[in-house]
């Protein structure tokens, strides 16, 4: 498991920050993003949290070893939640990768939250997990498929090796008859 | 705005983006500045104000969407997500649920 952590401040407004949110992409430097969209949303008709449920589609720049070995593709999809609660004035986003997700996980959280009311504090986490009982698993199948295949060779060893014997012999006794 | 999954949705996502973006510049601040008694009378008002404003919008782009999702054969890892971590209240750690696999 991996960990990431980094906090940042904003010159500008909790309530800025969270307009601006909706409109970070398109961004000439995150080309990466290609699309987004939204899944969901609702506004809670007491607490006023608004909840949003959006689908990302990436191109991810995966080594091609990655590629060919987990058969990935040139996209990686992404599934972000975020509340924005205006009692607290708090906004977390959650976002989890959908693409590879069966080999590991990469769940990102991020925390707006107002500083003063000119600057917001931004804090992120990430942590990054590949998923053991899977590869066990894998690692698991592989290690039988060995052994099966280890003990159908040594078998085929034995009896080959036991027609050379009793060939050369059975010759050589023959021979020894003859002569 | 940042384009749709599929071409053919990404005008109905601009529509319902800029509805949503003008809906919610004028929601949050004083949704902000409400005082606790208010908080859900406004909350309940703005909810209303948001559906009759872009409930017809939404429904239209969702269904757009929803197709390219299916057709992408990304309905099954989205639904997948949900049930594993459905997120419907905020998170209250930064770590995610305990995953059975």
């Amino acid at each position: 498991m991996h960990f990431f952590s980094q906090s940042f401040q904003y010159e500008h407004p909790w309530s800025h920050v969270v307009i601006g949110m909706w409109r970070k992409y398109p961004n000439p430097k995150c080309t990466h993003v290609v699309s987004v969209d939204v899944m969901d949303r609702s506004v809670h008709p007491e607490t006023g949290i608004v909840r949003t449920e959006r689908l990302f589609r990436c191109k991810q720049k995966a080594p091609a070893w990655i590629i060919k070995v987990f058969g990935g593709s040139e996209d990686a999809y992404v599934r972000e939640i975020s509340f924005v609660d205006p009692a607290t004035q708090n906004t977390t986003i959650t976002s989890v990768n959908l693409s590879l997700s069966q080999f590991a996980t990469c769940y990102e959280v991020v925390q707006y939250t107002p500083l003063t009311p000119n600057r917001t504090n931004f804090h992120q986490t990430a942590e990054i997990q590949a998923r053991l009982a899977l590869w066990r698993s894998a690692a698991d199948g592989l290690e039988k498929w060995l052994v099966q295949r280890f003990e159908h060779n040594a078998q085929l060893g034995k009896t080959a090796f036991t027609d050379v014997l009793r060939t050369l012999w059975e010759e050589r006794q023959a021979q020894s008859v003859i002569v | 705005m940042a384009e749709s999954l599929s071409p053919e949705c990404t005008p109905l996502k601009m529509k319902y983006d800029s509805c949503f973006n003008s809906w919610f510049e004028g929601y949050l601040e004083p949704a902000v500045a409400a005082r606790p008694e208010e908080r859900a009378a406004y909350s309940k008002k703005k909810a209303e104000e948001f559906q009759r404003n872009c409930g017809k919008i939404w429904e239209e782009y969702k269904s757009c969407v929803q197709k390219a999702v299916k057709d992408k054969g990304l309905d099954k890892l989205l639904q997948q997500a949900r049930e594993e971590n459905p997120l419907k209240e905020p998170p209250t750690g930064s770590s995610p649920p305990p995953t059975s696999k």
